[in-house]
């Protein structure tokens, strides 16, 4: 993952694990400053481990919408449980600058799901379905963030965009870049990867 | 004229002795009431400054409107030297801010971490005696951390133990440590009490990859009312557009607009003071006048004239208002400057805005003078031209005739 | 008697002295019992500002719930205080919320708030959020969706009416984080930085479940029909209610530094008062003596009747008692006009924020009963103190020299 700011930039590099969308493990490798570092997602409860100081934290409410490891995803990215299958209706649409080849969707959140997006509009090749941009607004009708998917190969022997762009439209300067290096799907994962003991573990 | 006012104001000792008396006490009473006044307004002010935010404050500018680890002070050294080489300052003192999380145990709460430079925070602020329980830092190899008492109470911690802190550097990292709590604080403002983590200014700086940067500096100077021009130097001195430096009545505004209405309410008491003391001189020398027609009528009968008799009148009037000015400013003088070195002491400290007051002083300064005097003339002699002219222009005859 | 009526005769023959007199020690009078009025109608109007906004003029919790706000610790027995406290003559209005901490956020941002399950009803009469309101409506269609803000957090989260937002809390006992979806349904302004930027208010039912409270709660804010009982921490109310591991308190120990800020201005009344009779000793002074000079001629024959010095003395002091009444009686005439005038017409103070809440309305004095007698007691006691002193001049008068003397 690497951090574009006004005032800084950095590159992280991790291994994540995920049991459907209930449960989430992070371990960060490097830098050296933050290696060890990891992060437990299970339901709507998380954990922050600091191995230079061993110490296990819960997220309280008020650290949920900050940023997750000084990214543009907060935490709460992280907890939300809500794919877009679940929770959000679509309807195809055809807005401004519409190109070729490409099919956009709209995604409204049904009623009574907690996120702040009025609604989602994707880009996605016709041919082979790769998601190319997401863009997300208020009830506005304000572009608040854009998610642009590129890199498209095969990972995991599925193809998909290895690269995911995050670029907050309120922040000149920002922005977070995800470079998916090796996906391993439909893996069986270890339960004991998902607990706190494992959080704490590390040499 | 002048010499027969003027001994006419010592033959009738009894008479002028306590028009001059009304006069004095009444100068003195309004002396005393606006330097009490403004003396307490002083202290209150001040009580207020030196406790944490100090009479000016320097920041990035920005800072204050929209705050941000990344809106710094680069080289506070240069700059606290500056503002201690301006007349009026006493102390500075450098600030480094950060929101994070603190957690003892399973307890985690959010924390507002302040790097503080102990030997000048203690000079400028008197920080030492806000730690209530433990130490202030000492030069032991260990890490240590004050944390405000509400917020050791919510962590479940106390003096002696660990508490971990966890926030996000300046240069994007996660910045976490360890650190031994060696002592509590307790402001008086609940709010503080339960979010202030104080860290040592270099180890605050090192913890957020802040170099040698700083948010803040905070300055005192001796009386508040030179904050403002003593700002203005500083800015002039520095010249530099990236620095915003402001008096208290700027970035303490709530409390200046409340001072200030306080201020207000004091001041129409005090014109309720002086009314009544105008008042008082009013009466005592209206009454020495009209006590006196039928003499006045006598001196007509003499054959002195109309513009005579009012001049004297209104002579003797103002030596004694000027003798009762001079002796009053004399006593008030040494009430004023006992009660602005002693002050009065309350039995239980007020506790006001976190901050304790426990004396109550008096300010000596000119207007306490100046004003009384004013309110003593003016009402003597405005009070005493109508009946002057009724003493001078009234027949003679009926003059006598009274009483 | 017969001194009595001589020393009020006497007072009488000058009646000019005796009003120009009357008239400086009556105004100093009246103006006490302006100041008197005007600070505590001040006080009365802050109190009011302070408590009435939102605050309320009392509050129950359970006990410790101040200092840590810990979420599970909501009210003992929360049924049987509503039961009694429906029933209680001496409470006019309450109400229950619930409080927690918790983040709110938008879609351009987010903030932490201090979440507040309120009963809209009961609120209504209790706060005055619900004349705050700029925008929206006071939880008027019930929707549990609804949230209500101040007009800072607002503009922070760059939301208005019908723009949805996601509150984030963290759940009783266990701590797990709760989210939910609502829409901003109003948005108030209290011109206060706190009020308008810190707090979230949702429906009480909603806020129990988010925060898995069942039926409990966490604070009760009350009025009284009588608002003095608020400021009485020695009533008995407080204690019937801090029962059972509750804690009932008044607004003076909710914010102590209010009831401070009062304490110094009653000290200034003092002050004034002092200042006051400073000044009515000289003129009370000054007027006796004249009159005696100017009658010395008759104390001369009236000790060479016979009179007693001691008679005479007392004459002295009864016309000075007898000045004090006349005084006393301007004095409370105008001080009532003055009082009685600013009473309708009020003072202008408005702007002006104190203790965190701007003034909104005039500051009106207030009469109250020791104002006319308290004041004017002392004004007699000291009137007949002072007047000692030309007493004891008058008793010593040697008969002869006072004879000689005729101008």
């Amino acid at each position: 993952m690497e951090v574009v700011t006004p005032n800084w930039g950095r590159t992280l590099k991790m291994k994540i694990w995920t049991v459907g969308s209930e449960k989430t493990f992070i371990r960060v490798l490097e830098p050296k400053k933050e290696s060890g570092m990891g992060t437990l997602r299970v339901g709507s409860e998380m954990w922050n481990y600091f191995p230079r100081i061993d110490k296990v934290m819960k997220i309280p409410p008020s650290m949920m919408m900050s940023s997750w490891m000084g990214s543009d995803f907060n935490n709460d990215d992280l907890v939300k449980e809500f794919t877009f299958l679940h929770d959000y209706s679509f309807r195809l649409v055809q807005p401004e600058g519409s190109v070729p080849g490409i099919t956009y969707l709209e995604a409204r959140p049904k009623e009574a799901v907690p996120v702040v997006w009025s609604r989602i509009v994707a880009a996605v090749r016709e041919q082979d379905l790769i998601p190319v941009w997401e863009k997300y607004y208020d009830d506005k009708n304000a572009l608040i963030r854009t998610i642009i998917f590129s890199d498209v190969r095969k990972m995991g022997g599925r193809m998909l965009p290895a690269q995911l762009e995050l670029v907050p439209a309120k922040q000149p300067g920002h922005k977070t870049i995800l470079r998916y290096k090796v996906i391993d799907f439909d893996q069986v994962v270890d339960q004991k990867i998902m607990t706190l003991r494992n959080l704490q573990t590390w040499q | 004229m002048l010499k027969i006012a003027f001994r006419n104001v010592f033959r009738q000792k009894r008479r002028s002795l306590l028009t001059a008396l009304a006069m004095l006490g009444g100068f003195v009473l309004a002396s005393f009431s606006i330097a009490w006044g403004d003396g307490t307004y002083s202290d209150v002010i001040r009580s207020f400054t030196h406790n944490r935010m100090g009479d000016i404050q320097i920041h990035a500018k920005g800072y204050l409107d929209h705050p941000s680890l990344y809106k710094t002070i680069r080289d506070y050294q240069r700059i606290g030297a500056v503002a201690a080489a301006q007349p009026h300052v006493e102390h500075w003192t450098p600030r480094v801010y950060a929101g994070g999380l603190a957690s003892v145990g399973p307890r985690t709460t959010a924390t507002r971490i302040i790097g503080i430079d102990l030997d000048r925070e203690i000079a400028t602020t008197g920080f030492s005696g806000k730690v209530i329980s433990g130490t202030v830092f000492s030069s032991e190899g260990i890490k240590q951390a004050i944390l405000g008492k509400d917020l050791a109470g919510l962590l479940s911690a106390g003096v002696g133990g660990q508490v971990a802190v966890v926030s996000q550097a300046a240069d994007g990292s996660v910045a976490n440590d360890l650190y031994t709590i060696v002592g509590l604080t307790s402001t008086g403002d609940v709010n503080s009490d339960r979010t202030d983590f104080y860290l040592p200014l270099k180890e605050a700086q090192d913890f957020l990859a802040l170099g040698n940067q700083v948010h803040e500096i905070a300055v005192t100077v001796d009386s508040t009312a030179h904050a403002g021009e003593t700002a203005s130097r500083i800015a002039a001195t520095l010249a530099d557009p990236n620095l915003s430096i402001e008096p208290w009545q700027e970035f303490a505004q709530d409390f200046y607009h409340a001072m200030k209405a306080d201020l207000q309410g004091m001041w129409i008491m005090l014109f309720i003071i002086i009314l009544i003391v105008a008042v008082g001189v009013l009466n005592t020398v209206l009454m020495s006048v009209l006590e006196r027609q039928r003499e006045y009528g006598v001196l007509r009968a003499l054959g002195t004239r109309p513009w005579e008799i009012f001049r004297m009148v209104i002579y003797e009037a103002d030596f004694l208002a000027l003798g009762s000015v001079a002796l009053g400013s004399v006593i008030a003088l040494v009430l004023n400057y006992a009660f602005s070195i002693h002050g009065v002491t309350l039995g239980e400290p007020y506790s006001y805005g976190g901050v304790n007051f426990d004396r109550f002083r008096t300010e000596l300064n000119l207007r306490s003078f100046l004003i009384p005097a004013a309110t003593v003339m003016v009402s003597a002699l405005t009070v005493a031209v109508f009946p002057a002219l009724r003493a001078a222009w009234t027949d003679p005859a009926r003059a006598m005739r009274i009483h | 008697m017969l001194l009595l009526i001589l020393a009020w005769r006497n007072l009488f023959r000058n009646k000019r002295r005796t009003f120009i007199a009357g008239a400086a020690i009556g105004l100093g009078l009246a103006s006490l019992i302006f100041t008197d009025g005007l600070i505590l109608g001040m006080e009365q109007t802050m109190v009011r500002n302070l408590t009435a906004s939102f605050l309320g003029q009392g509050q129950i919790h359970a006990a410790g719930f101040r200092q840590t706000t810990a979420v599970e610790k909501t009210i003992h027995g929360l049924k049987e205080v509503v039961g009694r406290l429906e029933r209680d003559p001496r409470v006019s209005h309450f109400a229950v919320r619930a409080l927690s901490q918790g983040m709110l956020s938008s879609a351009a941002d987010y903030r932490p708030v201090e979440v507040i399950g309120v009963e809209p009803d009961r609120e209504r009469l209790v706060s005055q959020l619900d004349d705050m309101i700029v925008k929206g409506r006071f939880f008027t269609d019930r929707n549990p969706r609804d949230v209500v803000v101040g007009a800072d957090l607002a503009k922070d989260l760059a939301v208005s009416i019908g723009d949805r937002v996601v509150l984030t809390v963290a759940q009783s006992q266990t701590g797990t984080l709760a989210q939910d979806l609502f829409f901003v349904s109003g948005v108030y302004r209290f011109n206060s930085r706190d009020l308008d930027s810190g707090m979230a208010l949702i429906l009480l039912p909603k806020a129990q479940d988010l925060l898995a409270l069942g039926q409990n709660a966490h604070e009760i804010v009350l009025d009284f029909r009588n608002p003095d009982l608020a400021g009485d921490s020695k009533n008995a109310f407080w204690r019937e209610y801090s029962q059972g591991g509750d804690e009932a308190l008044g607004w003076p120990e909710l914010m102590p530094q209010v009831e401070l800020a009062f304490r110094y201005s009653e000290l200034s009344l003092y002050v004034l008062g002092f200042i006051l009779f400073g000044v009515v000793a000289f003129g009370i002074i000054n007027t006796l003596f004249m009159s005696i000079y100017e009658r010395i001629f008759e104390f001369g024959v009236l000790r060479a009747i016979g009179t007693r010095a001691l008679r005479v003395a007392g004459m002295i002091v009864l016309e000075a008692a007898a000045l004090a009444v006349v005084s006393i009686a301007i004095g409370m005439v105008f001080g009532f006009l003055a009082t009685a005038l600013f009473s309708r017409v009020g003072i202008d103070y408005r702007g002006i924020e104190m203790m965190g809440v701007t003034i909104r309305n005039l500051i009106y004095p207030v009469f109250r009963v020791r104002q006319f007698w308290f004041y004017p007691a002392w004004v007699i006691v000291f009137t007949v103190v002072t007047s000692v002193y030309p007493a004891a001049y008058a008793a010593r008068i040697r008969p002869a020299e006072a004879m000689r003397k005729t101008l």
